[in-house]
């Protein structure tokens, strides 16, 4: 409808305006007046506070404002200045935003890679400290597989570049990424070990730069040493599965590392060896970075032996039977390549002798040396004069003559020594003449010299478990040889002072030694001197748990350690043949210390009663022990948890008591002691924690002798009196926690003796009579430790009156009271005569209470 | 028929009730066992070793036949022993004694086959493995042991190796109290419980240790599931705790890890487990002198029985073998007892090798081993015994032979001319309906 044919338009203008117009050709038109603009025009939508810079917002910038995607793009800009300021920025971003690394993890890494390569030097530093500070420990195990591959290409293309600095960096890229991926090292070893051998063999450049060689040795230090951990820590990760038959490769875990490739390796490295070997002669000092660089070969050179020879062992099926090595499983021209530039220069020594910090350097790389030696001495038949020169080593190490006497040597002998004392065992079985008495003392002056908590002192311990029971299960039975057995018996003295020492600060080492104490324990033979040394060990151990000063109990450290150190010296206990009072009392002491956990208590009755069992503790000891755990334990009245651990302990004791026989022979053996200690003024809850043990074992009617029936009519007055002072009448609604405090818990055990002995009743009845009419002034024993006692002759008459009645709650008491009833006629008699007298001046309030209850009991005989 | 036997440590003989109807059986007499110390030889008859004061010199296995009350072969080693294990089928009888030898005894001849020290401390518990063909024992030091009993024989391999067992576990740090194994060859578990509170899982064939489990309390005795799902471990406490093997756990604060449910009545602790296959029931004796019944679907008691007032230490399920009309007629049917000292004999010649040989006359033809010194006697009794009436038997024998020849002959023709017949017949009759065709 709206447009209208262009001829028309035409004549409209041209009457208007006769000016001629012209018209190019394919010009468009104009729209005809009356058209309708159908065109849809829009402007963008502008928000008011849009800018350049704003852009950015709700993504994450650097503090120079770029995003992740400029700096990236940067990192490839042709300035090394921009291409460093680039990775800064991104350090500075995931720092500031540790979420994006996580989602553009794969993009980050894919373009950072190629700066492994990268001509600058700061530029490659700084993309180290990227990765090392950020990145990988942003990043977790997940990410692995994928990550590593991105990297390892450009890892391995910068290892065979053409620049050493960058070969180098390479080497140091790759180290970090086996630092935090172990795993990966097994699948590139071939090929890395293969790199390292390249660039070693270039030794143009370890005269200048030996802060880099350090470096790189340093990764290939780090790399070796992955072959031989990781067994260990497989077998670690089997014990914590939680499927019992999980598929398992037979294959090692991607180890292919051909021996050949380790052999050459080896040798590259005694031609670098070969290099700094001038140095030692020279007049200047040892510096620290070629001592660096030596250490690291010599360790490379270890590390790869020791493999070495683990994989030669296991090629040859034969040798894994008789696991006695063959020389000529090794290559010989090999053999005598290491015998003669390594082994043969032995020991290294300054040719002019400086300081003492000099001693200390030649000494690590003789420990070192040393070390690959012990390794291969059966593999090279070294001559014997190159041995004797390694013993000699070995001895004046242990004694420590070779290091200076500073702290700092010291700590060094400390330090480095232990990686000698596994094969101290071994060699004490093979050398000949005097040297084994020379080791034996050399060991044993090291063992007792150094200081209880160190790594010496933790690998000094294994090789005397190692010489002690030498398969790991029987003492060694066949070392007839005197020295050999004194040297042991002064190890095995060694072992309790050292757990004393340590005390309680350092648990693994106390664990350590505690299990070898358990060990010689288990496996002394009955009659060899071991064991009777192992039976002294009890007298020196007694301060381990706990020991008697002047009244005093002074805890040891079982108190403190923790719970599977104090288990094992619980087992260590088991295996004495014959356990003394001695210790039984200073196990017991222990159990006075509030901290102990109330699972050591049973725990460590459980062990002693098996002890008994097994025939190792006399009866007597084990019943008076038991005995004093009752009477002596410290119940918190307020506590309803340790009162419950106190009922579960007396529950023990029942049952280990029954356990031990006839109750009545047991009852003979112990009525005496039961009694004494019930005279000796026990909180009340002991004492009837020991009554309960009595009944336990008595019968019906009662085999107590006149004697303790006369002990315990004298004190049952008293405990009845105080049960009732102090325990609350239970009511009704007593609510659970209330528990603890139930009287009849309290008097039952009195409700049984009276019933089984009749007599008893008789006399505790008249006791009672004669207090109230005040004939004996006061009670036979009075004054419990706990509990105030009111001599107060008003609230005894009131507490006896208020167990009688609550005893005749009982049904079986009652027929019993009824046969006494002329005693508690008595009773009531005195008490109604006091109240006419007044003698006791109460208020009237007090007296009707009290007639109430007199009434009561009357009610009951009527 | 399966029957429940149980003894104890107080002289209270042996109970013996059917499983399935409850019903009380005979009562062996005179009866003081200690702990793993009941075995059934094969089903045969049972062995017991008894306690013994410490201070004896000589132990005491005693032998009762399922007929009778009283022991009637009494046996003295040269040792106190304690726990007993024989194989399935009831060849060997091993005992453990208290200063840690193994003893083993050949059962049909009562010869000490060979004794060797085994551990340094007494001996707690022996077992012998699925297949019978390993021995696993347990020691007052927490020792483990497995002997391969073919490595114990071969006497050139024990001289040169340094020691004669297999695997020599030393993690437990408490006497070892019971072993149980389960099935299936070189990938078959062990079980092993301490007083040291806690069981443990290995590995039978690589002796590595595949679980731990810490209790609450001491376990004396487990008895295993035979699905291996779980396994059941009676404890001093009076409970018996029931522990996922296969199966799934989470775990669980009350009581410790891989512990998945407890069956709790007896109020004095368990001393002895026994799983039986009929009915899906566990077996469980008590301290208290009770032994009860589990329903282990619903872990209900479904039936008790009342042994003595002595603690229980021993329960088996057995199924005895002997049928009662041939003991009546000769007398005693148990083997001889158990020498004290091996036989000097052994030396002259390499009569250690085993072989089999069918000796006993049983319905079910099933191999039975013994050494070749008792196949030497058999094969010598033989020789006296063949003079005239074999010779008389071999004529009859000949006869019989050349009958059966002659009859076979026969036989022969006859199949023959039948088979002729037959083809002829087949033959003729295929042309008749062919002619027929023919014809029509």
């Amino acid at each position: 409808m709206v447009r209208s044919k262009a001829p028309s338009k035409k004549q409209q203008k041209r009457g208007i305006d006769f000016k001629k117009i012209k018209r190019k050709l394919g010009r468009k038109l104009p729209p005809p007046q009356n058209a309708t603009n159908t065109e849809i025009k829009s402007k963008a939508i502008v928000l008011p506070e849009q800018s350049v810079a704003a852009e950015k917002t709700g993504l994450a910038v650097s503090r120079k404002g770029l995003t992740l995607k400029e700096l990236l793009q940067q990192t490839s800009h042709h300035n090394s200045k921009v291409r460093r300021d680039a990775l800064m920025g991104i350090k500075d971003l995931f720092v500031k935003h540790p979420a994006e690394l996580k989602s553009h993890l794969y993009v980050v890494i894919g373009k950072l890679r190629e700066r492994i390569s990268d001509d600058d030097k700061l530029v490659r530093e700084a993309l180290y400290q990227l990765f090392k500070s950020v990145i990988f420990p942003g990043c977790n195990q997940d990410y692995e597989g994928p990550l590593i591959s991105l990297m390892m290409a450009y890892i391995f293309c910068a290892m065979t570049n053409f620049s050493i600095e960058v070969r180098l960096m390479a080497f140091r890229f790759f180290d970090l990424v086996v630092q935090y991926y172990p795993g990966c090292f097994f699948s590139y070893a071939e090929k890395v070990l293969q790199n390292y051998e390249d660039i070693l063999r270039q030794n143009k450049f370890y005269v200048e730069d030996k802060g880099k060689l350090k470096n790189a040795l340093a990764g290939l230090v780090h790399c070796l040493s992955l072959l031989t951990s990781n067994k260990q820590e497989r077998e670690k990760a089997i014990a914590e599965k939680k499927v019992l038959h999980a598929y398992e490769l037979d294959a090692p875990t991607g180890v292919s590392i051909s021996i050949d490739r380790l052999k050459e390796l080896v040798q590259v490295l005694i031609g670098c060896f070969q290099e700094f070997i001038p140095l030692f002669n020279s007049t200047t000092e040892l510096d620290a970075q070629s001592f660096h660089c030596i250490l690291s070969i010599l360790q490379s050179i270890d590390i790869s032996m020791e493999f070495l020879i683990c994989s030669i062992l296991k090629e040859t099926p034969q040798s894994k039977f008789l696991q006695v090595p063959d020389p000529t499983m090794l290559d010989q021209t090999f053999s005598s390549v290491l015998l003669k530039k390594l082994l043969g220069v032995f020991p290294l020594n300054p040719k002019y002798h400086l300081f003492g910090k000099e001693d200390d350097r030649f000494f690590v790389l003789n420990i070192l040396i040393s070390k690959t030696f012990l390794h291969l001495r059966e593999w090279i038949n070294p001559p014997a004069s190159l041995f004797e020169n390694y013993l000699e080593f070995i001895v004046n190490a242990l004694l420590g003559k070779i290091c200076s006497d500073t702290i700092s040597g010291r700590a060094i002998w400390e330090k480095h020594l232990p990686s000698l004392l596994p094969f101290i065992p071994e060699l004490v079985l093979e050398v000949a003449g005097d040297w084994q008495p020379r080791l034996l003392e050399a060991f044993t002056q090291t063992f007792k010299l150094c200081s209880p908590d160190s790594s010496l002192k933790l690998s000094c311990l294994s090789a005397v478990e190692k010489m002690l029971i030498p398969r790991g299960d029987t003492l060694d039975l066949d070392a007839n040889d005197p020295v050999v057995v004194d040297y042991q018996i002064s190890w095995i003295r060694e072992l309790p002072i050292l757990l004393i020492l340590l005390g309680d600060k350092h648990p693994t080492s106390s664990q350590v030694v505690l299990r070898l104490i358990l060990k010689v324990g288990q496996f002394a033979c009955s009659i060899s001197s071991r064991a009777i040394e192992y039976e002294n060990i009890q007298y020196s151990i007694m301060e381990f748990f706990g020991t008697f000063q002047g009244g005093n109990i002074c805890y040891g450290p079982f108190t403190k350690l923790p719970r599977d150190c104090q288990e094992l010296s619980l087992s260590c206990v088991y295996y004495f043949s014959n356990i003394n009072l001695d210790l039984l009392r200073s196990i017991a002491s222990c159990f006075l210390c509030p901290e102990l956990e109330p699972f050591l208590f049973f725990r460590s009755i459980e062990v002693l009663q098996s002890a008994y069992k097994a025939g190792h503790i006399q009866i007597s000891d084990q019943l008076s022990f038991l005995i004093t755990l009752v009477t002596r334990f410290n119940v918190d009245m307020e506590s309803f948890r340790t009162f419950q651990t106190f009922k579960s302990l007396t529950c023990i004791v029942f049952s280990c008591l029954e356990s031990m026989g006839d109750g009545s022979l047991i009852l003979q053996m112990v009525e005496e002691l039961i009694l004494e200690q019930i005279l000796l003024n026990l909180p009340i809850v002991n004492a009837c924690a020991m009554l309960r043990v009595i009944c336990k074992l008595d019968s019906k009617p009662t085999i107590l002798s006149e004697k303790s029936i006369i002990n315990l009519s004298n004190f049952l007055p008293a405990y009845l009196i105080n049960v009732a002072q102090h325990i609350p009448e239970d009511d009704n609604d007593s609510t659970f926690s209330n528990c603890v405090h139930k009287r009849l818990y309290y008097l039952l055990p009195c409700v049984l003796l009276f019933d089984r002995s009749p007599r008893l009743l008789n006399i505790v009845l008249d006791m009672m009579g004669s207090l109230i009419t005040g004939s004996s002034s006061s009670l036979p024993t009075c004054g419990y430790i706990q509990y105030q006692y009111t001599t107060d002759r008003l609230s005894q008459i009131k507490a006896i009156v208020s167990v009688l009645l609550s005893m005749h709650m009982d049904d079986k008491m009652r027929k019993n009271f009824f046969v006494f009833k002329t005693e508690i006629d008595h009773i009531l008699q005195s008490i109604a005569s006091l109240q006419t007298t007044n003698e006791l001046q109460m208020n009237t309030e007090e007296r009707h209470k009290l007639q109430l209850s007199c009434d009561q009991l009357k009610d009951i005989y009527k | 028929m399966e029957v429940v036997i149980a003894s104890s440590s107080d002289d209270a003989g042996i109970g013996c009730w059917d499983l399935r109807t409850g019903a009380e059986k005979l009562r062996y007499k005179t009866c003081a066992s200690p702990p793993h110390g009941l075995v059934s030889v094969g089903g045969r008859f049972l062995a017991s070793s008894q306690l013994r004061e410490p201070s004896a010199s000589s132990g005491s296995v005693l032998f009762w036949s399922w007929s009778k009350p009283q022991p009637e072969v009494k046996s003295f080693p040269a040792e106190p022993i304690k726990p007993l294990a024989a194989n399935s089928l009831g060849t060997y009888i091993v005992g453990g004694g208290s200063s840690g030898n193994i003893y083993l005894w050949e059962v049909a001849t009562g010869r000490l086959l060979k004794k060797w020290k085994a551990h340094l401390r007494g001996v707690t518990c022996l077992v012998f493995s699925e297949d019978d063909s390993l021995l696993i024992s347990g020691s007052e030091d927490g020792c483990i042991r497995v002997w391969s009993l073919f490595r114990i024989f071969d006497d050139v391999q024990s001289q040169q190796a340094s020691h004669l067992y297999e695997h020599s576990i030393t993690e437990h740090s408490l006497p070892v109290t019971d072993i149980v194994t389960g099935y299936g060859g070189c990938n078959a578990i062990l079980v092993s419980a301490s007083k040291d509170r806690t069981c443990k899982v290995w590995s039978l064939s690589e002796g590595r240790l595949l679980r731990n489990i810490v209790f609450p309390s001491e376990i004396d005795v487990i008895a295993l599931d035979p699905g291996e799902h779980v396994f059941y471990a009676g404890s001093r406490d009076g409970n018996i705790y029931i522990v996922a093997l296969h199966a799934e756990s989470k775990p669980s604060k009350v009581f410790g890890m891989h512990i998945i449910g407890l069956l709790s009545d007896h109020s004095k602790p368990v001393t002895c487990l026994a799983y039986s296959k009929e009915g899906n029931s566990l077996l469980s004796g008590s301290e208290d002198g009770m032994v009860k019944v589990w329903d282990l679907k619903t872990q209900n008691i479904i039936r008790m029985f009342r042994h003595a007032k002595g603690p229980v230490n021993n329960i088996l399920i057995v199924k005895p073998q002997s049928s009662p009309n041939l003991s009546k007629r000769h007398g005693s049917l148990l083997p001889p007892p158990l020498e004290k000292y091996a036989n000097s004999s052994d030396k002259e010649t390499d009569n250690k090798a085993v072989i089999a040989l069918q000796a006993t006359i049983s319905s079910t033809p099933e191999p039975f081993y013994y050494s070749s010194q008792l196949i030497n006697d058999h094969i010598k009794e033989l020789q006296q015994q063949g003079s005239a009436a074999a010779e008389i038997d071999v004529e009859r024998l000949k006869l019989d032979c050349k009958r059966s020849m002659q009859m076979l002959q026969q036989w022969k023709k006859m199949y023959d001319n039948l088979h002729e017949f037959c083809v002829d017949e087949l033959l003729d009759g295929h042309q008749v309906p062919g002619s027929e065709g023919n014809s029509a």
